[in-house]
């Protein structure tokens, strides 16, 4: 240290270092920040093209239902929907689930791979706020993959009837349930996607633990929903998240049930108190993974 | 281009009249990209550093030299015949590299044991052991991989490296994160394997290392062969910069003054104790200075050249 | 075929936490079984064990799945963490090494796959006329297994998103899109499975959902097996390292 000399004390004319004089933006920029670069992430915008093919591929096939829907209405001679908004999910739910399994790691795997937590969480930046912000990029991106196409199908699907002004008039209500169901489904899928996903930082092992819980609840709940009887079948229904989703999207669009959701008939809350307690207790475990990260 | 040979040519003077490793008109490039830019060279017995600053074309050479990438234009040569998709060569070449990974969940005598049976050496366990004990691994060789440290890990890639005692070794940051103690061994060892008659190639971009370790210098920057050979030639042979002096003497304004006259001095500095002479050249300069110095009547007390290092030849390299 | 290599390559698939959570999984038909057992007396023991549990859940979900875990592991980790370098700079022919590695993954998924279904066949169809079933689709099962592992290798060197992509096979390709537009068949190795157990097992061939003819199934198997291993040694002979870790 300084010793009592003649020697002068130094000083540093130091023109290369400057200390940071400007504004600082604080937590809301921070998770701003993470969640548009979650968003672009999520469909590989500014990285290489072989991040974009998947999800773009994916969010592609989503479409196909409705194309072939809009090319039913302009070919046949009558009205005839076979796929409506409120039926829409049954045949995408899987390419959801693959869209989930191949995005929710690049959301959040690099960032534990490249072990840049510790950095984040030395800012201003709460934990809470990135699990926030991460969820809210993946919600958006599934929201954006559900809403293209039924935006397709139901601006096609007015263009294609005879009388474009009636059918909206007739139909303006499902607007509102069609988001809402999106929602759901979104926060739903995203919420648990996410969480499985944060567990581990390798890729391999965050895609197919994502897909695996998909697959093997749906597998699970076909077979018990196969043999069981009785109560314990009606309420097995609840074992696969498809069906949960289902069953929701039936309940907000106070459509005809449908294949085994008819057949079990049981109150739409339940598939509502389901989707909760299935997304909250998500949530919950995402934010308690992201509170053991030390600094 | 400041050196005295317009291009690089394929043997450059003090290289094997039948070179282990040929590299000839050698590009790589990745779409826009250009990598490797026109390298050519040959190698021989002993030891080569590659250096480069990072990002120039170090890893993609020894990439290429390994048969791990394959060369957009030119041949990579070794024993004569060509590396790219000839697994058989590697019965006689050994490769260190760069990535830290190793199998986790074998111990480390199981690893080299792994690398001594795919290279069909005759006594696996007895190369395994040799190996082993030649990078001082012994104490930790029945412990998993998996938890070594850094050094650790790069020794036993080493020992991997050499079970079947190959006649050429190419090492990819070799000295990267090892502590003084592991360097020295590993210098050491590489000398005694140079001194067996065999040709080791690494590559860094620690001046000092190469300085201390090779005999011959590669010098590649931005993908081009900047220069080779040794490197107090390659010094010797940049007549368009200033060789620098720092003297100390009895009376240092008196000898500027002298000094300035000579024909062979171009630049003079007053720093302090000392004295700074730019001169043109160098050989002129160091019979010149003594005799200046006694007509002045001038003790000389200090005479270093002072750019005589690699990291100013290196420095001049990369500032071109 | 390299011995060392076989065996490096079953000690890696069948290190703990994969191997605890493949275990597992094969338990779930036996589970169903079980519950199948306990539950529903009434129910056609045949039928149920052919549609519900060995088309349904075996083939449809738990052969490609451990199929794609051990296919894109076996060599796919390696050239992820860099550790290929080691397997890949030895004087051992790029096919022995193919080979070695397809060994490994084709005999852990079958011997998983293969008890899974043996046991919880028989579980479930216990004292109903076996008519071969469980034997053919075991067989089958295996058959089955050599064509996925072999496509999830070739995957796997090919790519670095070969799990992606093989799930984007398994759960879009093969579920939707073949049961759609049928002619998609012969690219779906989900029916070639089902064939050859269709051929092997004598029962009623309308609760088997196949639709290729088991010999062409077979003759399919060979061919999209064959291919698949060929195009995988040349690509490892073309193998190169990227420009950045």
């Amino acid at each position: 240290m300084s010793q009592p000399s003649e020697q002068a004390t130094g000083s540093i004319y130091d023109l290369g270092y400057r200390r940071y004089e400007g504004v600082r933006l604080g937590r809301r920029h921070a998770m701003a920040a993470i969640y548009l670069q979650g968003l672009k992430g999520a469909f590989g915008i500014g990285r290489r093209t072989s991040s974009k093919i998947i999800p773009i591929v994916l969010a592609i096939i989503v479409m196909v239902p409705a194309a072939i829907q809009l090319g039913l209405a302009a070919l046949a001679p009558r009205d005839v929907a076979v796929i409506k908004p409120e039926n829409y999910f049954g045949f995408v739910d899987i390419i959801l689930a693959l869209f989930c399994a191949a995005v929710a790691p690049e959301l959040v795997g690099r960032d534990q791979r490249t072990r840049t937590l510790s950095l984040y969480f030395s800012r201003s930046l709460l934990r809470s706020d990135y699990a926030v912000a991460k969820f809210a990029a993946l919600v958006t991106a599934l929201l954006i993959v559900m809403l293209v196409p039924q935006v397709l199908l139901f601006g096609g699907s007015a263009l294609a009837s005879s009388d474009s002004w009636a059918y909206l008039q007739d139909n303006w209500r499902q607007v509102a349930p069609i988001v809402g169901s999106a929602v759901g489904i979104a926060v739903f899928m995203g919420s648990i996607s996410l969480v499985i996903a944060a567990q581990t930082p390798r890729r391999a092992y965050a895609t197919g633990g994502v897909l695996a819980f998909f697959v093997i609840l749906r597998a699970v709940g076909g077979i018990l929903t196969g043999t069981l009887s009785g109560d314990y079948r009606r309420y097995s229904v609840l074992m696969d998240p498809f069906i949960i989703l289902r069953g929701l999207t039936t309940w907000i669009f106070r459509s005809a049930p449908e294949g085994v959701i008819a057949d079990v008939h049981i109150s739409g809350w339940f598939y509502l108190l389901a989707a909760v307690v299935v997304a909250g207790v998500s949530l919950a475990l995402l934010y308690r993974r992201y509170q053991k990260v030390e600094t | 281009m400041t050196t005295t040979q317009a291009t690089p040519a394929p043997a450059q003077p003090g290289s094997p009249a039948e070179p282990t490793m040929e590299v000839i008109n050698v590009s790589r490039w990745y779409g826009n990209v250009v990598a490797v830019n026109d390298i050519s060279f040959a190698l021989g017995p002993g030891i080569t550093g590659l250096l480069g600053p990072n990002g120039a074309g170090k890893s993609t050479l020894l990439h290429l030299l390994s048969g791990f990438l394959a060369p957009s234009n030119g041949r990579v040569e070794m024993f004569g015949e060509t590396v790219w998709r000839n697994p058989e060569l590697y019965r006689r070449f050994g490769l260190v590299p760069e990535r830290e990974a190793v199998y986790p969940f074998l111990t480390g005598y199981e690893f080299v044991l792994l690398s001594a049976r795919l290279h069909g050496v005759a006594d696996p366990k007895a190369a395994a052991t040799r190996a082993i004990h030649e990078v001082d691994l012994e104490d930790a060789q029945h412990r998993a991989a998996g938890g070594y440290s850094k050094g650790m890990k790069q020794r036993l890639k080493v020992a991997a490296a050499i079970v079947h005692d190959p006649p050429v070794l190419l090492l990819d940051e070799p000295f990267n994160g090892a502590d003084p103690r592991q360097r020295l061994h590993l210098m050491g060892m590489l000398r005694r394997m140079s001194a067996e008659g065999r040709t080791i190639l690494f590559s860094s971009h620690i001046l000092e290392e190469v300085e201390r370790l090779a005999e011959n210098v590669l010098v590649i920057v931005s993908g081009r062969l900047a220069a080779s050979g040794d490197f107090h030639e390659i010094r010797k042979l940049m007549i368009d910069r200033p060789h620098t002096f720092r003297l100390r003497s009895s009376d240092n304004r008196r000898l500027a003054a002298a000094l300035i006259a000579e024909e062979s001095v171009f630049g003079v500095e007053l720093e302090g104790e000392r004295l700074s002479i730019q001169t043109a050249d160098f050989g002129k300069f160091a019979l010149a200075a003594p005799r200046v110095a006694k007509n002045a009547g001038v003790t000389l007390l200090e005479f270093v050249p002072t750019d005589e290092s690699l990291e100013s030849v290196f420095s001049y390299l990369v500032g071109r | 075929m390299n011995t060392t290599i076989f065996v490096l390559t079953i000690r890696q698939l069948l290190g703990r936490r994969r191997a605890f959570l493949m275990a597992a999984f094969g338990l779930l038909p036996i589970g169903a079984a079980v519950i199948f057992r306990m539950s529903a007396p009434n129910v056609d023991a045949q039928r149920w064990t052919v549609v519900v549990l060995l088309n349904g859940l075996v083939v449809t979900t738990l052969l490609p799945l451990v199929a794609l875990v051990f296919g894109t592991s076996a060599m796919g980790g390696e050239i992820e963490d860099g550790t290929a370098v080691y397997l890949l700079s030895k004087p051992v022919p790029r096919w022995q090494v193919v080979i070695a590695k397809l060994l490994a993954a084709w005999l852990a998924t079958s011997l998983l796959v293969g008890l899974s279904t043996v046991i919880s066949g028989i579980i479930a169809m216990n004292g109903a006329p076996q008519d071969g079933i469980v034997i053919g689709f075991a067989i089958a099962m295996m058959l089955g297994a050599l064509v996925y592992t072999a496509i999830f290798v070739l995957l796997s060197i090919v790519t670095s998103r070969a799990l992606i992509a093989g799930l984007i096979y398994v759960f879009f390709w093969e579920s939707v899109v073949t049961s759609i537009f049928s002619g998609t068949k012969i690219f779906s190795v989900r029916q070639y499975t089902l064939g050859v157990a269709r051929l092997i097992s004598t029962a009623s061939t309308n609760t088997f959902d196949s639709r290729l003819d088991g010999n062409e199934a077979l003759w399919l198997m060979a061919a999209v097996s064959a291919l698949a291993i060929v195009l995988a040694v040349r690509r490892l002979q073309r193998f190169e390292i990227g420009e950045s870790t």
